[in-house]
């Protein structure tokens, strides 16, 4: 079961879990915390010629003995009002570490069903460059009830192309719509077995 | 814009498989382009120049006017027909309709809050198909003040490529869902629904004598489909490796031409000229890599440049 926080805040005060020691409405406290939490959807791109169908559910797109560094891949997708949107169904698809889309099969696809915390990871391998691109990417179809479909690709701030200065050179990817999109990379591990590590949240306009 | 052009771009026939073009137009450009675009009566070309600002050069002559300098970011370009008028979209949304000659006053207007993509005139001159990044196709009516005709819903991903009928009454379009959709274009309800694609299709295009539809993309194959039932008839062998960006017809008929792309992205596109009637492909071979092609009075003209100078070929 889950609340919007209109109905928790009214099921604290009427079971006096919390007390009001100000005159403001309820309505009013519920509004303020919406528009504290308030958050603007994520920035859209074009979808790109390689979107395939009935992708398998699988978290893990990284095969043994696979190229390329090991990318851990994960985040929430919330609605504008900062809940997460527990029915979402969350395509990803990139290229394999040297740049090529599998057109014939499935490599590097994959559809989620995040559930109710609306959460999602996936084991993957850093996406190469490939060559009609300027910068590596992963894209990501969202769709759910009531919601707009989000369409949108996310980039690595680590990526060659930026030079080290995102904030500056993001706009060197014609295709690159929000500097929002670039997303810092940790890595994690021991020498011989590290992991990129990206957390990407997604957020969905309602219809 | 790249792709708006390629789309349009290069167009060959059996006969141009070892054909030998006429002596060459030459036409001074006013800038280096990487792409140009041919219209339908060959009297002008629009040259996307490198700076991305976008001109429209009379042939043979090569007299210009600026049209759209880089700022107005041009992303999608369409020639009426017959050739008088030209369709412009923009990455604000904005589509912008000018004669292509003359003093007539320019239309514009608000199409869609996302980056306009794909234009496509109507045989009639006065209905505009356009397609917005991952928004719905939506067809205008071209009077004094362009309205909204009708809206073609999809799932999600806008329209990767579309197709009228040789008599106006069938409008096919691919969405970016990779759902072939048919609409009646008197009522613009969808008439039929075609979901047997699991990758998008990039090209579309009606028989000339409006008996069956070609549909190639991803998949790297054409598809043919009888256009009175629906039904999908046959593929062709697919090709490895390769996506189909463009197939159309020149004077003959029975053969489809086809243009590659390299799904990789590593080589430069190719074509091959499909034969209907036996399913066999011949490879049409080029010297040069076209930087623009186009039909024109049921001739092929071919483009590439050097520096500012444009050469036109003319296929025989």
């Amino acid at each position: 079961m889950s609340f919007t926080r209109r109905e928790l805040l009214e099921r604290c005060a009427a079971f006096s879990a919390i007390t009001l020691s100000t005159s403001i409405p309820l309505s009013s406290l519920a509004y303020a915390w919406d528009e504290a939490e308030k958050k603007l959807p994520t920035p859209t791109c074009e979808l790109g010629p390689f979107y395939k169908r009935q992708a398998p559910n699988t978290s893990v797109l990284r095969a043994p003995g696979d190229g390329g560094m090991p990318l851990a891949l994960s985040g929430t997708i919330y609605d504008v009002r900062g809940e997460v949107v527990p029915d979402a169904t969350l395509e990803i698809w990139q290229t394999d570490n040297l740049g090529h889309y599998d057109i014939d099969g499935y490599r590097y696809r994959t559809i989620l069903e995040p559930g109710g915390k609306a959460g999602y990871a996936i084991e993957t391998v850093m996406p190469g460059h490939y060559p009609q691109r300027v910068c590596q990417h992963v894209h990501y179809l969202v769709t759910a009830p009531g919601h707009k479909p989000l369409i949108t690709q996310m980039y690595f701030a680590t990526d060659p192309v930026f030079d080290g200065n995102p904030d500056k050179n993001y706009t060197r990817d014609p295709l690159l719509t929000s500097r929002e999109l670039v997303r810092p990379v940790m890595i994690k591990g021991e020498a011989k077995q590290i992991t990129a590590v990206v957390n990407f949240d997604l957020v969905m306009a309602t219809l | 814009m790249k792709r708006a052009l390629s789309l349009v771009a290069v167009l060959l026939t059996s006969s141009a498989i070892a054909a030998v073009g006429s002596p060459a137009v030459k036409v001074p450009l006013p800038c280096e382009s990487p792409y140009q675009m041919l219209s339908p009566t060959g009297a002008q070309a629009l040259v996307l120049c490198k700076d991305e600002s976008v001109h429209l050069v009379n042939l043979p002559d090569g007299s210009e006017r600026l049209l759209f300098p880089a700022e107005r970011r041009t992303n999608g370009l369409a020639f009426s027909q017959d050739g008088k008028w030209l369709a412009a979209g923009f990455h604000d949304g904005m589509v912008e309709l000018l004669p292509t000659q003359g003093a007539t006053a320019a239309r514009q207007w608000k199409a869609d809050s996302n980056r306009i993509d794909q234009l496509y005139f109507f045989a009639d001159g006065k209905k505009l198909f356009v397609s917005a990044m991952n928004h719905p196709g939506t067809i205008w009516e071209l009077t004094e003040t362009p309205s909204l005709r009708a809206t073609l819903p999809d799932k999600f991903g806008g329209v990767a490529s579309v197709a009228v009928s040789p008599d106006g009454k069938l409008l096919v379009a691919g969405g970016g869902d990779t759902v072939v959709r048919w609409y009646d274009t008197t009522t613009w309800q969808m008439s039929r629904e075609y979901d047997g694609f699991l990758l998008d299709t990039f090209a579309l295009v009606f028989t000339p004598d409006g008996k069956y539809l070609l549909a190639g993309g991803a998949d790297s194959r054409i598809t043919v489909f009888d256009v009175a039932s629906g039904k999908q008839l046959r593929q062709l062998p697919p090709q490895a490796g390769a996506s189909i960006g463009d197939i159309d017809f020149l004077s003959d008929h029975s053969e489809a031409l086809t243009e590659y792309f390299d799904n990789a992205g590593e080589k430069p596109p190719y074509r091959l000229a499909w034969n209907l009637k036996t399913d066999i492909s011949k490879p049409v071979q080029i010297d040069f890599r076209p930087t623009c092609g186009a039909v024109v009075e049921g001739k092929l003209w071919l483009c590439n440049t050097d520096g500012r100078t444009l050469t036109i070929t003319k296929q025989q």
